[in-house]
């Protein structure tokens, strides 16, 4: 089976590592994966995108045609992408940023990151953390392994703190 | 030796990370370029990494300054190679030209995007063929090559070093944005399982003369680098054996043109790389390279299931080009399809290949996406 | 001051079967070129570790007829090209030999930015007001009001103080002559090819075919005597008001100072990246 993940928001929210690191944690799993982005010129606050395709079996589709799962962080970021959610597809917003006209679930990550991690900044781990817990696309062992590998040194921690807040929450 | 990264394993890394890696792999020490979108990412990296292996990687003040900074790097004896993205490739074009005629061995990587001019800066495209081969003027010849995957990019970047070494050539890379920016599992080998190339230097004084000559009848002189006292002297004029300028003689350019091109078409054999998918039987043939042989490759599996006999040639190396490969398939296949991401650049050499043997028909996309497997798919069946 | 005989220099340091040079006569290049020999000649640098570079141009062909390693390339370019030789091979010594067309014109970004990062080569320029090797085309270094080919009613723009722009942009020593100064170019060369970073000796030189001609100095004594006419030394300039100044040409020693190389600021760099990211100096 391929899943097509797609996380949207704006430069500046980590949207691009939430991705890498969701495509490291497949990799780790020794699953076939392919992550791209693509951004506005802006560095900050034009939209942003990670698409991250995983299988086990060969991917052909480089780019995401229709995603499985979307992720958006911000109102930008989701109006540019939403029409490329499959009908059957699964929405997850950041519920304080994001106003969806369909079906979706979700919980405030920045607000998340900001009370619970102490750092807003951290929105994209929790967010991940919230992906992996609802749908089990990758182990949450793989992703720690993954957070670890590819976070700023020093950040290890904070970075894993979010992205267990996330998990719980989506356990919930 | 010690390395900036892991090496003997699998590492997720972005297309222009792997060229970077590579290169240092093969050997390069000396870097020169200026930030572009999107092949900045490999100068990123060699910044990073060039100081920690005694090498060099040095911001110029444009692309023209950086491929001349490089060639004049390759005379000291040192591997180099330069990055960028087609507004800065079309600043080469000159010193490319002066990289053929004095047949100095460098790597080119054109992370292709939109164009022309600054065109879609973060988009893919495959519209730099035609000027890679032949963007710089005058008679030539060079060697391009063409990656698909993450991995190919890494293995290409090696054999772009490699080639360049052992033929005295400038190669390109011609990469595009999609590969250069995507992640992947590449396997980054043990460096002593790498087989790495040098260029030939001269075993004598004697030989140290001829620095343009066929003096081996390879039609490959050794290089005779500065620095080792053999007073070589290099110009971009027409030159006989030894170098001396001859800017009149029209047998001396003619023998001199006739060589760098030959030295290139005369082992396209050892040059050329392709790789085939279901192409015995096939009576569809679809042609293609780079990033859009993924989709390709995907397409036919599709017709196949459903009883369509289709088949794929996959391009590597797109110059020098195998015509006599391409009259060959052109003789047992119905139809021939070219998908690339420009308006038809290889489409023309397939169709001289084809050489009328059969129809040849362009499956076009320009604008920065990826044919899909079932663009490619649309087109053939419109066609049946 | 002992000088060595010509043909002693010429036998030493030209190749024979390069020459005759395809300069005119009465052109002020085979002067500048001597310097230069004698400048190396007189610090015994060996003829394997120096390496020529050079763009297009008359100038441009001295690469050609000296017997040490060569690099001719592109207009404009010879100071990326150097650029490269001299950060992979820091021990070679790289002079390159420049017309003021292509170090000021087409060389005009690459040549700030060499000075900038001060990298270690010395440029020899012949400026001569004009590009010779086209056909007397005006430069931009032609003084407002002379003619060239394509200014036949005198040029309308103003010129380029090269030797200036080096000082500006930060290079280590920077003189001006005219050929006629003979003892002073060669001092200045020597001194110049001894010091680290960027250096650069300027020399006035006369082209009287393709410029000479279209001003009224149809020979290269004229044309030097018009030099004596428009020079000012620079003791003599420093106390001359600007109007005085106007239309006249410094020539002497601009700066003269030891800032670090670009190649030892690379060095320090590798240091600090190797500590920076745990290498070892000197591990295998």
């Amino acid at each position: 089976m391929i899943s097509q993940i797609r996380f949207a928001g704006i430069g500046g929210q980590g949207v691009i590592l939430a991705g890498l690191i969701l495509g490291e944690a497949a990799a780790i799993e020794g699953l076939n994966v392919i992550q791209t982005q693509d951004y506005g010129s802006q560095s900050r606050g034009g939209h942003s995108i990670a698409d991250v395709i995983i299988g086990d079996e060969p991917i052909y589709n480089l780019i995401v045609t229709k995603a499985d799962i979307l992720v958006a962080l911000a109102q930008l970021g989701y109006k540019a992408t939403k029409h490329e959610l499959k009908k059957d597809g699964l929405l997850i917003v950041d519920t304080d940023l994001v106003k969806p006209d369909r079906e979706f679930i979700g919980a405030p990550f920045t607000k998340l990151a900001e009370e619970k991690v102490g750092l807003a900044l951290t929105v994209n781990m929790v967010a991940l953390g919230y992906l992996v817990a609802k749908t089990g696309i990758v182990k949450k062992e793989s992703v720690e392994e993954a957070i670890r590998r590819r976070v700023p040194k020093g950040t290890e921690e904070i970075n894993l703190k979010a992205f267990n807040v996330g998990y719980e929450e989506g356990a919930k | 030796m010690k390395y900036p990264f892991p090496v003997g394993t699998n590492d997720f890394i972005q297309g222009d990370e792997a060229i970077a890696r590579a290169a240092i792999l093969a050997g390069c020490r000396f870097y020169a370029g200026y930030p572009i979108t999107p092949a900045s990412e490999i100068f990123e990296a060699m910044s990073l990494y060039m100081p920690l292996v005694d090498g060099v990687s040095i911001q110029m003040e444009d692309e023209i300054a950086s491929i001349a900074a490089i060639i004049g790097a390759s005379w000291t004896g040192v591997k180099a190679m330069t990055a960028t993205s087609g507004p800065g490739f079309s600043l080469m074009m000159e010193n490319l030209g002066y990289a053929i005629m004095t047949e100095t061995p460098i790597v080119i990587v054109d992370v292709q995007r939109s164009g022309p001019s600054t065109g879609q800066p973060t988009l893919a495209a495959q519209g730099d063929v035609m000027q890679a081969i032949w963007g710089t003027h005058g008679d030539h010849s060079l060697i391009v090559l063409s990656p698909a995957t993450v991995q190919e990019a890494f293995d290409m970047t090696i054999k772009a070093f490699n080639l360049a070494e052992k033929y005295r050539t400038p190669v390109v890379l011609l990469t595009d944005a999609e590969v250069g920016h995507m992640r992947e599992k590449v396997n980054i080998p043990n460096p002593d399982e790498i087989e790495l190339l040098y260029r030939k230097l001269p075993q004598s004084d004697e030989e140290a003369k001829f620095p343009f000559g066929d003096i081996h009848g390879d039609l490959i002189p050794p290089m005779p680098i500065f620095g080792k006292g053999y007073r070589t002297y290099v110009t971009g004029l027409t030159h006989d054996e030894r170098g001396k300028p001859k800017t009149v003689e029209s047998e001396i350019h003619e023998k001199l043109i006739k060589r760098i091109v030959a030295k290139i078409e005369n082992n396209k054999k050892d040059i050329i790389e392709y790789e085939t998918y279901d192409l015995d039987d096939a009576e569809i043939v679809i042609i293609s390279y780079g990033i859009v042989a993924r989709s390709a490759e995907r397409a036919v599996k599709i017709l196949r299931k459903e009883g369509i006999k289709a088949g794929l040639l996959k391009l590597n190396v797109l110059w020098p080009f195998d015509f006599e490969l391409i009259e060959e398939i052109a003789e047992q296949a119905k139809k021939i399809y070219v998908a690339e991401m420009n308006l038809g650049q290889v489409y023309h050499m397939v169709k001289e290949g084809a050489n009328g043997k059969t129809e040849v028909e362009l499956i076009s996309k320009i604008g920065g996406e990826i044919h899909t497997p079932y663009d490619i798919i649309g087109e053939i069946k419109r066609g049946l | 001051m002992y000088l060595k005989s010509s043909y002693e220099i010429r036998d030493k340091y030209l190749r024979k079967d390069m020459l005759p040079t395809i300069f005119c006569p009465g052109c002020g290049i085979g002067s500048v070129l001597q310097f230069t020999l004698r400048a190396i000649d007189e610090l015994g640098w060996s003829q394997d570790e120096v390496v020529w570079v050079s763009g297009i141009g008359c100038s441009s062909r001295v690469p050609g007829y000296v017997d040490f390693d060569g690099l001719h390339t592109t207009h404009g370019r010879a100071l990326a090209f150097a650029t490269g030789i001299k950060m992979a091979n820091p021990d070679l010594k790289v002079i390159v030999f420049a017309g003021d067309g292509d170090i000021a014109a087409i060389g005009g970004n690459h040549f700030i930015h060499a000075v900038r990062r001060n990298l270690d080569v010395t440029v020899i320029l012949i400026n001569n007001f004009t590009y010779g090797m086209t056909g007397g085309q005006v430069a931009p270094t032609t003084l407002k009001g002379l003619r060239g080919t394509t200014a036949p009613y005198g040029s309308f723009e103003n010129p380029f103080d090269i030797a200036q722009l080096a000082v500006a942009s930060g290079a280590n020593y920077v003189a001006r002559w005219t050929v006629f100064n003979y003892v002073q170019g060669i001092k200045s060369v020597k001194k110049a090819l001894q010091k680290k970073g960027f250096t650069l000796v300027e020399f006035l030189s006369p082209c009287p075919i393709s410029f000479g001609r279209r001003n009224r100095m149809k020979t290269a004594p004229e044309l030097i005597k018009w030099y004596q006419q428009i020079t000012i030394p620079i003791s003599k300039a420093k106390n001359m008001p600007p109007e005085e100044l106007e239309g006249k040409i410094v020539i002497g020693e601009f700066v003269d100072r030891d800032r670090p190389s670009l190649e030892e600021e690379y060095e320090r760099l590798k240091k600090r990246a190797k500590q920076m990211m745990g290498f070892e100096e000197g591990e295998e």
